[in-house]
């Protein structure tokens, strides 16, 4: 049996309210792919309903009217194909911005996925690692907690900081630099966590890090539908809120929208959480940063789905691109609430690399396709999914997260002086 | 008495079957729903946000608008249609049943020539043609340009032709009422109906269109219509109630997220 008592009723009611117009067919990047009907998502909606009626309806196989209307139980191949099609979607939440009918889409895939977790068909063999990971180590990559903060020493090595930054468990400060497993232990990506203590530091903003003690955001387990996650959200809300921080900082789009909103849900945060597009945005109103020389660069950007359609910050990541002189800023044919999504997300990378990599391929020519020489992102997961597209086509694409852009314009900056 | 129809014993039969098929699929869908035990809302109620959602995504349906004009105008049609009608027939219903035949009201829009009942002939005719408009725009999406993001299934392209069949018996049981009584210039208020008369009289055989009884052709469509009400509940139909239901419920959890989000 699919256990369905953590669905809501309105989310049952919203299997009803598709109207199959399909229109979320036209816009889901992942349909784009294969183009099949079951991975789309009125047709996820469509089998759910049928599972659900025949284990759970009024007239389902086995009752009076059952046997009247000779209904059929549903098969458990049925179960776990339509678990596998599940499964098969990056939570992206462009269905929602198409819909027309306002089905609030990603909260019915993550409550179905939930099902299908206590239920025993979810999540896939392949996305296993992922969840082992998270509740082994604290961090999806199967990386030791001690090498969490090894790219401050990079960062000291490289001398993008003077001084390490502070352990925030041991000296208080004002913001809370909540790096993020991706940024903290890709070596590709580590870029982005030593470009956001560069900036912190020049900036002087009094902030403080984690260190090993900093624990995933619980994410990745939120959106296979593992109900560890309401444990690590709260270990983290406590942690974080004993800390006695005003404002909660990160460069990660999925960890931002995790904390942001979705830790709303399990506790009450006593800090604000800011994406580091914002905060910089701040900084740059309040004058505190400034650009004053040119950086030579025609780029594009790329809106993280959980920045931009699950959280709505689409204006500060351009309004920062759009304050360093000399950057040409482009738009894709997709972009803002459209913004084709490069598949990184909602484990569809670890359940479906291929996918993924079409989807993030995809993306890198539209990117291509205005000239950009720059793709710039606000997320670490992003960078690491298109990356893989700028490989597998051999593209002269240079992906860049803002921070590094800002680094960038900075550095230049100091050139100058 | 309906205007031009008295009522058989048997479709008050027929009518009963078909309201209690349609509470129980009504019921069956409500029974499934409960079994469903987590929280629906994550934020309270904002009736602000839902009546500006009632009417610019539910009554003018802005987001489809958005997306296609041509969508747009054939489900608006296909909805307002829909809406025009059942209005009427509930009015017709009203007064058939429960007003008695020499109020005010009753005498307005039942005397034969009055200007109520010139309105009902002009309103029925009006959202009819709304509804053939926008069955025709989705029977021509599905068939004949095929677009792309439609998958066709049965059960789509029954309320399609339900609709459709419906809306067009109507047509042509007042065009073969008009057959059976002599010119009047307030036909002209059936400004469908009574042209489609006329084509019928220019097409067929007097004697053969006069065969063709009224209440025969109203029975079918009639029994047509009883059809899609209890066809609602357990179908793809049951989106007229439970769609506009989602769409002021999201309204007012995006507004309430939004604000928490900016504070």
């Amino acid at each position: 049996m699919v256990k369905i008592d953590n669905l809501s009723p309105r989310q049952i009611m919203e299997l009803d309210v598709c109207t199959r117009c399909g229109e979320c067919s036209v816009w889901c990047p992942v349909y784009d792919q294969d183009k099949r009907e079951t991975v789309n998502p009125r047709g996820r909606a469509r089998q759910f309903k049928q599972i659900i009626k025949s284990q759970y309806g009024l007239f389902r196989p086995g009752t009076v009217w059952g046997k009247m209307l000779k209904r059929k139980p549903v098969t458990e191949e049925e179960i776990r194909t339509f678990t596998n099609d599940l499964y098969e979607c990056s939570t992206c939440r462009q269905c929602y911005v198409a819909c027309p009918v306002q089905i609030d889409t990603v909260e019915l895939w993550e409550s179905m996925r939930r099902s299908m977790v206590d239920s025993g068909y979810g999540p896939l063999e392949q996305q296993k690692a992922l969840a082992i990971s998270v509740k082994s180590y604290d961090n999806p990559w199967q990386q030791p907690r001690s090498s969490r903060a090894r790219w401050t020493k990079l960062a000291l090595k490289d001398r993008k900081v003077a001084k390490e930054p502070k352990d925030i468990t041991k000296t208080k400060a004002d913001v809370l630099y909540y790096v993020g497993c991706t940024a903290s232990y890709d070596v590709n990506v580590k870029e982005v966590a030593i470009s956001d203590a560069h900036i912190l530091e020049r900036v002087n903003i009094d902030y403080g890090i984690l260190g090993p003690k900093e624990k995933c955001c619980g994410s990745v387990l939120l959106r296979m539908g593992d109900h560890e996650y309401e444990r690590i959200a709260q270990e983290n809300i406590k942690m974080f809120n004993d800390l006695g921080i005003k404002t909660l900082i990160s460069s990660c789009a999925g960890c931002f929208k995790t904390i942001k909103q979705d830790y709303a849900r399990v506790g009450t945060l006593n800090f604000e959480v800011k994406h580091m597009a914002e905060f910089l945005l701040d900084l740059i109103q309040e004058e505190r940063l400034q650009f004053k020389k040119e950086l030579k660069m025609k780029v594009t950007y790329h809106d993280p789905c959980h920045l931009g359609r699950h959280s709505g910050v689409y204006d500060a990541p351009r309004e920062i691109l759009k304050a360093i002189p000399g950057i040409e800023l482009v738009e894709m044919d997709r972009s803002r609430e459209n913004s084709r999504c490069c598949g990184a997300g909602g484990g569809l990378k670890a359940g479906f690399p291929d996918i993924q990599n079409q989807m993030a391929q995809k993306r890198v020519q539209e990117a291509e396709a205005v000239g950009a020489s720059v793709i710039v992102s606000a997320c670490p997961f992003c960078y690491q999914g298109l990356q893989i597209g700028i490989q597998a086509l051999n593209s002269p694409l240079k992906m860049m997260d803002i921070t590094e852009i800002v680094t960038m314009a900075l550095d230049k900056a100091e050139e100058g002086q | 008495m309906y205007m031009y129809y008295e009522a058989q014993w048997s479709l008050y039969v027929l009518t009963v079957i078909t309201v209690v098929i349609f509470l129980i699929g009504v019921y069956a869908n409500v029974y499934l729903m409960l079994k469903g035990k987590a929280r629906s809302l994550t934020y309270k109620f904002n009736p602000g946000a839902m009546l500006k959602a009632l009417i610019v995504n539910v009554i003018f349906q802005r987001k489809l608008l958005e997306q296609s004009s041509l969508r747009w105008f054939m489900h608006i049609s296909i909805f307002w249609g829909f809406m025009g009608l059942l209005a009427h027939t509930t009015l017709l219903a009203y007064f058939a049943h429960f007003a008695s035949p020499d109020s005010p009201a009753a005498k307005f829009f039942f005397t034969p020539g009055s200007g109520g009942r010139l309105f009902l002939d002009f309103w029925g005719d009006f959202w009819g043609m709304f509804i053939l408009v926008g069955c025709s725009i989705a029977i021509y999406r599905r068939y004949v340009s095929k677009t792309q993001q439609l998958d066709t299934i049965l059960a789509d392209t029954l309320a399609v032709w339900l609709l459709f069949s419906i809306t067009a018996t109507g047509f042509f049981c007042e065009a073969v009422r008009f057959v059976h009584v002599p010119p009047s210039p307030e036909y002209a208020y059936s400004f469908l109906g009574y042209p489609l008369s006329k084509l019928l009289l220019a097409f067929i055989p007097p004697n053969s269109l006069k065969a063709l009884k009224y209440t025969e052709q109203v029975r079918t469509h009639l029994i047509l219509g009883i059809f899609l009400i209890l066809y609602i509940p357990f179908s793809k139909m049951w989106h007229i109630f439970v769609s506009p239901i989602e769409v002021l419920l999201d309204e007012s959890e995006e507004h309430a997220r939004r604000v928490a989000y900016e504070q």
